[in-house]
Parts: C-alpha cells; sequence; structure tokens
C-alpha cells in the first residue's frame, strides 16, 4: 500500500462513499483546481454504467463514482481521453485501484498522459460480473447495495478476479477516498500523492484526521485476500499445468479476443495473432496436419493465450476483465493473474505502481539470466510432480 | 521460377570431415526436394575458404546458375565476409546466402558422430529454409566526407589535429573556452625533467592556429549530430550566439580531457576549510605564475606533505599520472629550498614508464620523504597517518597538497548521449575493447582519445591521438566510397503504437519518437541492425532486414520438423 501520508481529512458521507466522492468533485470544480470530470455515469437504457467526461455538474446527478459494474477498465477510457496528450482541461479521474494501476502501466508505455489528470481512488469492494447485471439490472443493483453495505471487500457475488483480490485499497493515485472500518457517516480523503496535497491544499481542506485505524483494517483485510488469492491460484496451478493442462483450459475458446479486446493493457493496434504474418503456409499446414494426424482450425487457440501471457504477464494488474467479457466462462484472469506472480517477481517488478521503475523489457541486467533459469528448474519440478 | 539451392559442405581439412559423416548430409539433403519446391546441388569440398575453394563457389554458382547459396562450414565470424566477398563476383546477391556454423556448432562439441552429423543435417536444413525466405538487398555506395570534427582543443585534441590536417582535409577543433591548450597549458613543467615543457604547447598551438587546414572555434559546443561513418552531419554553437554551424565531417574524435574530483566531498580532508591546503593544480598554476609556491599568508613553506590517491577508493581506479607528477611538484620545493622538508604520503607508487624509477630515487636522493601509509586523515596541515608496521602518527606541516583523483571532464555525460557512445563504469567512454581496440567506439566513426578515454599522461594522450588519426587516415581516404549497413530496422506505422519500448533499448541511438504521428521512427543511417528493437517491440512493427520474423521462423520450423 502506498504509505504516502498519515494524516488525512475525514468527512461527512452520510449517503455513502459514492455520494461523498460527487460531492468531493463538485467541490474541486467549484473551487477549479479540475475542469472535467472523469466518472461512471448510469446509461439512460438504465442497463449499463459509462465513463463519461463531465463539464456540466448537473450530469453528475447520474453519476456512480463507485459503480457496481465495469464494462470499460477504466484505464482504457483514459487512454482514449490522453492517448494524443494533454489539452488545457485539467481532468479528476476516480477510478477502482485496479483501474488506476493499469493507467501507470499505460503510463510507462507513453500509451497515456497524466500531465493534467487528477486520480482519485477508492476502498473498493469489488464489481459484479457484467454478464450477471445486464441479465437483471434490478438485481445487479441489488445485489450491490449489498455488497456496499458488508463495508469490506467482498466474498461473493462479485467478480471471481474481485474475490481474490488484495490490491482493493490505497494504491498511487493522487488522492484516495479511505471508507472501509469507518463509521457509516464517514470517509477520510487521504493524499496519496504531492498533486494530491496540493489539489487538497487549494481545495481548502485540511487533513488533520488521523488515519492509523484504517490502515490497520486495511492490512488485516489485505492479509486476509493475499491469502485467499494465493489459495485460490494454487488451484489454478493444478489445471494448466503442461500443455495438456493448457489445452483443458483453453478447449472452450471460440476465438472471439474478447480477452484482448478488454485488456487494459493489451495496447497494440494490431494483435499479432490477427496479423498476416501469423498465417500459415499451406505446406505448413499440410505437413503438420500429416504430423498429427488431425489439426483443428483456426488454429494456436493456445498460442495466443500464451502469447498474450508472454506480453502482458509483467504487467497484468489481475483486474479480471478478460474473465468478466469471455463468453464461456474461461477463467482468463486467475491464470493471468497466477502467471503475473511468477513472472513479476522473476523481475523484481510490481504492475501498477507509479514507482519510476521501467518495464523489465526495457532493460538488461546480466543477474537476471540466472535468475529465470532458476524459475524454469523449479517450474519443471512443479510440473513433474503433477504429473 | 524454381529456386536452384547450391549446399557446399566444407571439410575444413580434419576439422568437420573426421568428426561429421559428410557423406551421409550429402545423401540425406536431396530429400527435401520432395516437399519443396527446389532443386538441390550438394557437394563437398576440401577448404572452402582457400583460393581453390573460392574458385570452385564462384565456377559452382555460375555455371549451375544457383539462386541460393547455403555452406555447412565454419562460424560466420571466421568466413562470412570471404563468402560474400565470392558472391560478390558472381551475379548472386550476397543476401541470398547463407553460411551454417557446423564446425563449431558440431565438429568441434559432440563427440559422437551420428549425433553431430544428425544436428549437423537439421542445422543445413534448416539453414535451407531460411535462405529461401531471404530477401535479395542492395548495397548503397555512398561518397565519404574526409573532413573531421575533434572535440576538444588540449593537447590530445591539437595533436590529433595536426596528424590529420592535409591538403585534402579539413579539421574542425572546437574547444569550449576561450584558448587552445586544456590543462597542460597550465602546468608550471613537464616531466620528466621540468624544464622547456610549457614552451613545446605553446609550439603546438602556433602550430595549429598556423596551420590553414585547422578551422578552431574557440567557445563552442557540439549540439547536435547525425550520421555515420564517412557522413556525419553536426552542429557547432557557442552559448548566447543564435548563428549555428552546420558541418559535415566522415569521423568524430572527442578529445575533452578530464577533471580533478573535488576533494572537498571526501571526509578527513580539510581541502574547503584551510587554506593552506590545495591541490596538486593550484600547486602548478602558482608554480607557473609565480615560478615558487608560497603559503597563502605569505612566505616559503617550511615543510610540505603531498597526499597521493586522494580518492582513489571512492572512484575505484588508480589515476595513472600522481605518482609522478607528485615527484615533480616535490622537485619544484626543492629548486625553491633544498632544505624544506617534502613527505610524499602514497599507497604505493604507481610507476610505469622507463624513466619514471630513476625520478623517484633521484627524488629520494634529494632529501623527499616518501611514506607507504594504510590510512591517513588530515585536520587542518596536521597528517595523521597509519604506516605499512601498522603504528599510528601524527605530523605538522605548514602545507598539504592534494592529488585528487582524475574523473571525467564535466558534461561527459551529455556529450555520450548526443553522440550515442555508451559510459563505462567509471563514467569514463566505453571503448570497443580496453585492450586490443582502445580508441574506437561503438559507433563507428567516433573515436575517444586523451584523458577523456582515461586518466593519461601528455605522453599517452599523444599517442591515443594520432591512432585515431592513424585509424581515420585507412578509413576515410579522400575520393572513397563507404557502404552503409543496409540490415537496418525499419517502424511499419500501421502497427506501431509509440510504447517507446524500442527507443530504451536502441544502443545507438538510431530511434526518435515522432510527437505528431505517436510512432516511433527509426533513422536508417544510424541504425546498425543489431536487432535489439526488434525483440522489444510487443507489437510486431518492427522488422530488421535479413532477419525478419518469417526468415527467423521458418529456419526454427525446418529446425524442428
Amino acid at each position: 500500500m502506498n504509505d504516502f501520508a498519515a494524516l488525512g481529512a475525514k468527512i461527512k458521507a452520510a449517503d455513502g462513499p459514492g455520494e461523498a466522492i460527487k460531492a468531493f468533485l463538485r467541490q474541486a470544480v467549484e473551487k477549479k483546481v479540475a475542469d472535467a470530470v472523469l466518472v461512471p455515469v448510469k446509461v439512460p437504457a438504465g442497463n449499463s454504467y459509462a465513463w463519461i467526461l463531465v463539464t456540466d455538474m448537473s450530469i453528475l446527478d447520474d453519476a456512480s463514482p463507485v459503480a457496481p459494474v465495469m464494462p470499460v477498465q477504466g484505464a482504457k477510457a483514459l487512454k482514449s481521453l490522453t492517448r494524443k496528450g494533454h489539452g488545457e482541461l485539467t481532468v479528476m479521474a476516480v477510478m477502482r485501484p485496479c483501474e488506476i494501476r493499469a493507467t501507470f502501466e499505460l503510463l510507462k508505455l507513453n500509451q497515456v498522459n497524466l500531465e493534467k489528470v487528477v486520480l482519485v481512488s477508492y476502498d473498493c469492494p469489488g464489481a459484479i460480473p457484467f454478464r450477471d447485471y445486464v441479465k437483471d439490472p434490478g438485481f445487479g443493483e441489488k445485489n450491490f447495495q449489498a455488497v456496499m453495505a458488508a463495508g469490506g471487500p467482498a466474498e461473493k457475488n462479485v467478480k471471481p478476479a474481485c474475490v481474490i483480490c488484495d490490491e482493493f485499497s490505497r494504491v498511487d493515485s493522487d488522492i484516495h477516498f479511505g471508507w472501509f472500518g469507518e463509521s457509516g457517516s464517514s470517509v477520510l480523503v487521504i493524499p496519496s500523492s504531492d498533486r494530491g496535497v496540493e489539489v487538497l491544499g487549494s481545495m481548502g481542506m485540511e487533513c488533520s484526521d488521523d488515519i492509523a485505524g484504517w490502515k490497520k483494517t486495511i492490512s488485516g483485510l489485505k492479509e486476509k485476500k493475499t491469502g485467499k488469492r494465493t489459495a485460490t491460484l494454487t488451484e489454478t496451478a493444478k489445471t494448466i499445468q503442461g500443455l495438456d493442462g493448457l489445452l483443458g483450459t483453453f478447449s472452450e475458446c471460440i476465438g472471439c479476443h474478447n480477452c484482448m479486446a478488454v485488456c487494459p493493457i493489451c495496447y497494440c493496434r494490431q494483435c499479432y495473432f490477427d496479423s498476416e504474418v501469423a498465417k500459415k503456409t499451406p505446406d505448413f499446414i499440410l505437413e503438420t496436419a500429416k504430423k498429427r494426424g488431425g489439426l483443428a482450425f483456426p488454429s494456436d487457440r493456445v498460442m495466443f493465450h500464451t502469447g498474450r501471457m508472454t506480453h502482458m504477464s509483467l504487467s497484468c494488474v489481475s483486474c479480471g476483465m478478460c474473465t468478466d467479457a469471455c463468453p464461456v466462462d474461461i477463467h482468463v484472469a486467475e491464470v493471468f493473474s497466477y502467471m503475473a506472480d511468477i513472472t513479476q517477481p522473476a523481475f523484481e517488478y510490481t504492475a501498477g505502481r507509479n514507482d519510476g521503475v521501467p518495464l523489465p523489457l526495457r532493460k538488461y541486467e546480466e543477474k537476471e539470466v540466472p535468475q529465470v533459469h532458476e524459475i524454469v528448474k523449479e517450474a519443471e519440478g512443479e510440473e513433474a510432480a503433477h504429473e | 521460377m524454381k529456386a536452384k539451392v547450391g549446399v557446399y559442405v566444407c571439410e575444413c581439412g580434419p576439422n568437420i570431415s573426421e568428426k561429421v559423416d559428410i557423406d551421409k548430409i550429402l545423401e540425406t539433403l536431396p530429400g527435401l526436394e520432395e516437399y519443396r519446391e527446389i532443386e538441390l546441388v550438394v557437394k563437398r569440398f576440401g577448404l572452402l575458404c582457400s583460393g581453390d575453394g573460392k574458385t570452385f563457389l564462384e565456377d559452382e554458382i555460375n555455371n549451375n546458375g544457383l539462386t541460393h547459396l547455403v555452406l555447412g562450414a565454419c562460424s560466420p565470424r571466421d568466413h562470412d565476409k570471404t563468402f560474400i566477398g565470392v558472391c560478390k563476383k558472381t551475379s548472386l546477391n550476397p543476401f541470398l546466402y547463407k553460411i551454417i556454423n557446423i564446425r563449431e556448432h558440431c565438429a568441434w562439441i559432440i563427440s559422437d558422430k551420428d549425433k553431430a552429423t544428425e544436428k549437423a543435417i537439421t542445422y543445413i536444413r534448416a539453414g535451407i529454409n531460411r535462405v529461401l525466405f531471404q530477401s535479395a538487398l542492395l548495397e548503397k555506395k555512398l561518397d565519404i566526407n574526409p573532413d573531421v570534427l575533434i572535440i576538444g582543443g588540449g593537447i590530445a585534441g591539437m595533436e590529433a589535429a595536426l596528424s590529420l590536417a592535409a591538403r585534402d582535409r579539413t579539421v574542425y577543433l572546437v574547444e569550449k573556452d576561450d584558448h587552445l591548450g586544456g590543462k597542460a597549458v597550465l602546468l608550471g613543467g613537464l616531466l620528466p625533467r621540468q624544464g622547456g615543457g610549457p614552451a613545446k604547447i605553446r609550439e603546438k598551438i602556433e602550430s595549429v592556429l598556423g596551420n590553414d587546414m585547422i578551422k578552431v572555434y574557440l567557445e563552442s559546443e557540439l549540439e547536435g549530430v547525425i550520421g555515420f561513418l564517412g557522413n556525419f552531419e553536426v552542429i557547432v554553437g557557442s552559448p548566447g550566439d543564435e548563428e549555428k554551424k552546420d558541418l559535415k565531417v566522415g569521423a568524430i574524435i572527442v578529445a575533452t580531457g578530464s577533471g580533478l574530483a573535488d576533494p572537498a566531498i571526501l571526509e578527513g580532508l580539510d581541502y574547503s576549510k584551510t587554506d593552506e591546503v590545495i591541490t596538486s593544480m593550484d600547486a602548478e598554476r602558482m608554480f607557473s605564475k609565480e615560478g615558487k609556491i608560497s603559503l597563502k599568508s605569505g612566505g616559503d613553506p617550511k615543510s610540505v606533505a603531498l597526499i597521493h590517491c586522494v580518492g582513489r577508493e571512492e572512484k575505484g581506479y588508480c589515476s595513472r599520472i600522481c605518482c609522478n607528477y607528485m615527484i615533480k611538484i616535490a622537485g619544484y620545493l626543492k629548486d625553491q629550498s633544498a632544505d624544506m622538508k617534502v613527505t610524499e604520503f602514497h599507497r604505493g607508487l604507481c610507476l610505469p614508464d622507463k624513466a619514471d624509477q630513476g625520478f623517484q630515487k633521484e627524488a629520494e636522493g634529494r632529501g623527499v620523504e616518501f611514506k607507504r601509509v594504510r590510512e591517513l586523515t588530515i585536520t587542518g596541515t596536521n597528517v595523521r597517518y597509519e604506516g605499512m608496521d601498522g603504528k599510528s602518527e601524527g605530523l605538522k606541516f605548514d602545507m598539504v597538497i592534494l592529488a585528487p583523483a582524475l574523473e571525467p571532464s564535466e558534461g561527459t555525460e551529455g556529450m555520450a548521449d548526443l553522440l550515442g557512445v555508451p559510459l563505462s563504469e567509471s563514467g569514463y567512454y566505453q571503448e570497443i575493447h580496453q585492450t586490443t581496440n582502445p580508441v574506437a567506439t561503438s559507433i563507428e566513426g567516433v573515436f575517444v582519445v586523451g584523458a577523456a578515454h582515461s586518466p593519461k599522461g601528455i605522453t599517452d594522450s599523444m599517442l591515443f591521438a594520432q591512432a585515431s588519426a592513424g585509424k581515420i587516415l585507412s578509413q576515410l581516404i579522400p575520393g572513397g566510397k563507404i557502404t552503409p549497413e543496409i540490415k537496418v530496422s525499419e517502424i511499419l506505422e500501421a502497427y506501431c503504437t509509440g510504447c517507446g519500448n524500442c527507443l530504451d533499448v536502441c544502443v545507438y541511438g538510431a530511434i526518435y519518437y515522432d510527437e505528431g504521428r505517436g510512432i516511433s521512427v527509426v533513422n536508417e543511417a544510424v541504425c546498425r541492425g543489431c536487432g535489439n528493437c526488434f525483440g522489444s517491440c510487443p507489437s510486431g512493427a518492427l522488422r530488421t532486414k535479413h532477419f525478419t520474423n518469417t526468415q527467423l521462423y521458418e529456419e526454427m520450423r525446418e529446425a524442428i520438423r
């Protein structure tokens, strides 16, 4: 957890953290520290939420900063907003911790520009699986109300990625809204960066409330969730070992590439697997078919997923968009999270931080070679044990 | 047209023939014709790199009308260029040829002949498949520019300029100060006999200024550079002057010299606090101006401590020249007054040149005391030290002279960045090879000489300057042509997302980010085709010619078929 500040500002939140954040946003625009806000707003049809760059504050009435679902990963929204740089507007963006972490990965990849963006995060209880929600939005809203009422990171009725999420609280955002463990009528506004301090200062918010109690609550909850994540991913590991494991895991894949389309980190203009280079020559196809006695089409289904893992696992923030978008319920997010938990420590890298540490692929360190050998050896040992 | 691939296996004397069953290779390979639309010519030969071998290959290419050539032979490091030369004599494009290393990769490392043969067959098969996907690249010839830019007008820069300036070669000498001569012209005397030295440096300056083919730009700095050996375009500017000079040169010599570490940062040394603790350079300046070394408070010192190795441990290298010049300074002091107590505190003397030992003995003969120490602290002008016998002692002096470590001159990092030359751990420029190619850098056509390369005295600076001049004279012959690298990288705009991975991994500074299009772009003139960028691109937007995805993929596919 970001340890930036020891003090925050306790503010009233009689109608819950969502309304408190909205009030804060209105105040930020009034005090001219922001010109616009980027928040999820309920679509007119009432069955989903969309990211809206709000300049007319009356639209904020329909906004839900803490939305029940995440149809589009916030980092992706911010990317489409700032890919070509920043303008004159200062934007305050309210996003889930996983969305902010993905944003920092994209920042390192030159895909977003945060020059004029103030990032606001909050204690996130999780999000409802999108397909469950659209089937019956009324039921979905009720479910989410129950999730919010529990006042902590949810253990059921949310996306599988949220069930095992241990990064549900303060990340390297500018301002964080902490409310887990706080009494129902207040939330803590916590500066989390120099910019955050400056913004709160300009808004005249005095940070004099101790946040030690909240921090203790969060670290307790976090410990529990990390345990849950480890236990779940250990189970996942068993199902994906070896080629047979992978084939089994992805046997239902229909090749829609939704997982790629919704992944905030998948930033290529065109995926290699959709490109001409990946198309096979007829002699190769025949030869392979002859050798194996048969060949599935379109081919390279597992290759697509392992290829994406190679490219993305170092930056994976376990937001669970892939699983949420999979029409055949493959637990893609768990597989990627499992890989991320191996590859990121291997390069002493943690995805989602604004710490100036370059992506591992951008630097070469000789010591990494023997380290990778060790990891491969270990993995082979594990694989043998499973067989 | 059906491809006709010539495959020739070299026996390399007994090197390959005894360890690999070449006849089995010859029998097996024609099987490839069954599933590839190709015609093969497969033969063996004793020694392909010999005169006979080259003639044989040339005849084979011409007589058989080969479209592609694959050789099962040695490492490309040995003879790739030899066989490219053979291709160039024929109509076969050298980029449609491939050498397969079955000597180092098979014959020399696998004792089981069957296994070695099997691996050799696999490699050659893969090579044949690769060569079919190679493209006939066309080499370009460019006129070379024989002119040279030298950055730094110290002794090394001036010597390089004097060695290179000639009727058909202009040398541009850029100096950031308002005078030539660098550090050497500031010295009181030169080693080993002290007398006449400064006059020698002034003679060099006069020669440079009097040479019509050397254009000297004082108070000027290098501001931009693009290009490659034979064709650099550089921008030279002066601070405060809007007008820039655009120069075209064929090579660049960096002779920016060395700086002195600031002893004030070192613990236990009272450099900044006490007037009577000065650096060796202060002493040289004083001697040069006044002909003697005096106390700041006035009058001659009666006792002087000379402290060697100031900052050696912190820097992690020996500065090579200090032991010698400290003996020289002791000489100044003894000349001044034979009775003066002069003590040199050192950590083991470094006296590498032929005259040095005698020079030191001579100083000892004049009463200069040499004390080898383990530890040393200075308070005011009091020196407290631990000798080699482990005993600590304190001595009081009138004056202390420090020999601070040499360090890369100010602005080295910026210059390295501008030129694309990497720096070594010490902060000095990284040469291609410390022992076998010390003046050249990884950027072809950029050389580093003098104390900019590493701590150096005047003699070594002269040698390095002359060495770089030799390299340039042989590479940039006026009227000559140069073949730029054609196996360069390119970026396909439609695929590039401008993430900048390639910019970070490019060691030549050959890639830049195009703000307007939001993509990265390769400057082909600077690219050396190393392929780092190709490996770093997640989008498949990067392609290195002659090492395309398809070529590598097809090679591997055949190898594991």
